[in-house]
């Protein structure tokens, strides 16, 4: 009750707060609907219990605040119903719509009394946050910029972010060692610690792409691996800081986040994405494949084209050389008929000539025949000889001489009586 | 760096692909073959061994990163 002194009502403080209180909830006695940004969940681990920072912000600045009771049973309730929904905790930085009732504790003062917050609201806010992520990197002109890197044709140096002890890093890296068991194939990996979900992440992974980033010269690829940590917590991966920094990012940058939930925009600017670890590191597998087989088959075309190309110049000089045999023999059958027909030729020439010469042999015959002293004598010619000598001279024989003349029947013996040497053989 | 090591492995498979198509075009002569095989056996040899090792260490990029590190004067915590 308030006291009078000096006429003035004096009321305690906890008079006031229990008035205002009083009021307060008369005014204000059924829930209504509200929306208000979430900046802090502020949640107690010890109680269970959360003291959200509900503000409103006009032009980035807050314009309105107010503190917010949300009890554990309700906290849990919510938080399972936005799991489910969302694929996302009830976090901080988040818009919601709920439905509360204002009540005024004389201690704690003023606050919202959460009882219900709709999921679908805050993941049309999601959503609409992601689509503003695309939209700026579009703006900016990023979007596609990591794929449009070549990756090189064996990406064989690959830095990881993941963590050591999670299922999609066993995953990915067992890939690489059956690789190697199997093909010879070699890698180099090195592993670059990081959260890989919740609101944390977007900084631990930047600041493991950042450190990446200064001996980016050692890698041909970053490799951001997550898997079997289900499917809450991913709308880091549609942060815009996160996603610019993959965008222009100096090497190709590779995704297997293992989930089953729409792809968040990481993933859509990642120069390669794939549905599990595993699947990526059977991408990565594939292009050593894709230099490995050529390489192989590269070896087994040049030997199996060589072999036949000597097996081939081997059958075109067995052929020339059966050409040049059947040619030579030609040549050699043509000039044999052309001697053997020269040979006739000179035979019969040479027959002829025979004959010929026989004729002018037989005729010079009867010539010398007809020239014989014996024929000579027959036809009435005689030989005087003196001293057993013809006489062919004048001078040979001498009066007083016996000269012999010699006639076809016989010889007559005389004795010179005269001579008379006759002028004209003078 | 020895002759061999001088080719990258990229140039290494893309010549091997042009002395392949050219044997398979039978754009090569026998006289040429000789030559074209020993190069393509290099060439081979270099595509092989990068299939079959890396050169990085480990160390060597941990002690990039602290200098660089050191250089900007924050590390990671």
């Amino acid at each position: 009750m308030p006291q009078n002194q000096n006429g003035k009502q004096i009321f305690s403080l906890l008079e006031v707060t229990q008035s205002i209180k009083r009021t307060v909830a008369k005014r204000y006695g059924s829930s209504f609907w509200v929306t208000a940004e979430m900046n802090k969940l502020n949640r107690y681990q010890r109680s269970g219990h959360c003291y959200p920072d509900l503000v409103e912000k006009k032009d980035g600045k807050v314009i309105a605040e107010l503190r917010a009771i949300l009890w554990k049973d309700d906290y849990d309730r919510i938080n399972a119903n936005f799991q489910r929904t969302l694929k996302e905790p009830l976090k901080d930085g988040i818009k919601i719509l709920f439905s509360t009732s204002i009540t005024f504790d004389p201690k704690y003062g003023l606050s919202l009394q959460i009882l219900d917050i709709d999921p679908s609201f805050t993941l049309g806010d999601l959503e609409k946050e992601k689509q503003e992520t695309i939209k700026r990197l579009q703006l900016e002109g990023i979007f596609g910029k990591n794929k449009q890197l070549q990756l090189p044709i064996l990406p064989q140096r690959i830095a990881i972010i993941s963590v050591e002890s999670s299922k999609g890093y066993a995953d990915f890296t067992n890939i690489f060692k059956s690789a190697r068991d199997v093909w010879n194939y070699s890698f180099f990996q090195m592993l670059f610690p990081s959260l890989l979900q919740g609101d944390n992440a977007v900084r631990t992974l930047i600041a493991q792409l950042d450190r990446i980033q200064k001996v980016a010269h050692h890698f041909d690829v970053v490799a951001i691996i997550r898997g079997g940590g289900g499917d809450i917590g991913l709308s880091c991966y549609n942060h815009f800081a996160l996603a610019k920094k993959i965008a222009e990012f100096p090497i190709p940058v590779i995704t297997g986040i293992g989930h089953s939930t729409n792809e968040t925009v990481t993933e859509m600017i990642a120069h390669e994405n794939a549905i599990t670890p595993t699947k990526l590191a059977e991408f990565i597998v594939q292009k050593f494949h894709d230099f490995s087989v050529p390489v192989q088959k590269a070896e087994e075309k040049i030997v199996d084209r060589c072999l036949r190309m000597i097996q081939d110049r081997k059958t075109e000089f067995t052929a020339a050389v059966k050409l040049f045999r059947s040619a030579t023999a030609n040549i050699l059958v043509r000039n044999r008929n052309l001697v053997d027909r020269q040979v006739g030729s000179l035979l019969q020439q040479m027959t002829a000539q025979l004959a010929r010469t026989n004729l002018l042999l037989q005729n010079t015959e009867r010539n010398v025949t007809n020239l014989s002293p014996e024929n000579v004598l027959k036809r009435g010619y005689s030989i005087t000889r003196v001293n057993g000598t013809s006489v062919r001279s004048f001078g040979q024989v001498n009066i007083g001489d016996t000269v012999e003349t010699l006639l076809y029947e016989g010889q007559i013996s005389s004795q010179v009586m005269s001579k008379n040497k006759s002028e004209k053989n003078e | 760096m020895s002759k061999t090591e001088a080719i990258k492995y990229t140039e290494a498979f893309e010549e091997l692909q042009e002395i392949v198509s050219e044997i398979e075009a039978g754009e090569i002569s026998v006289d040429e073959l000789s030559e074209k095989v020993k190069r393509a056996s290099l060439l081979i040899g270099i595509c092989k061994k990068k299939l079959a090792t890396t050169e990085e260490d480990v160390n060597t990029i941990l002690q990039e990163l602290d200098a660089a590190d050191d250089g900007s004067g924050h590390t990671l915590a």
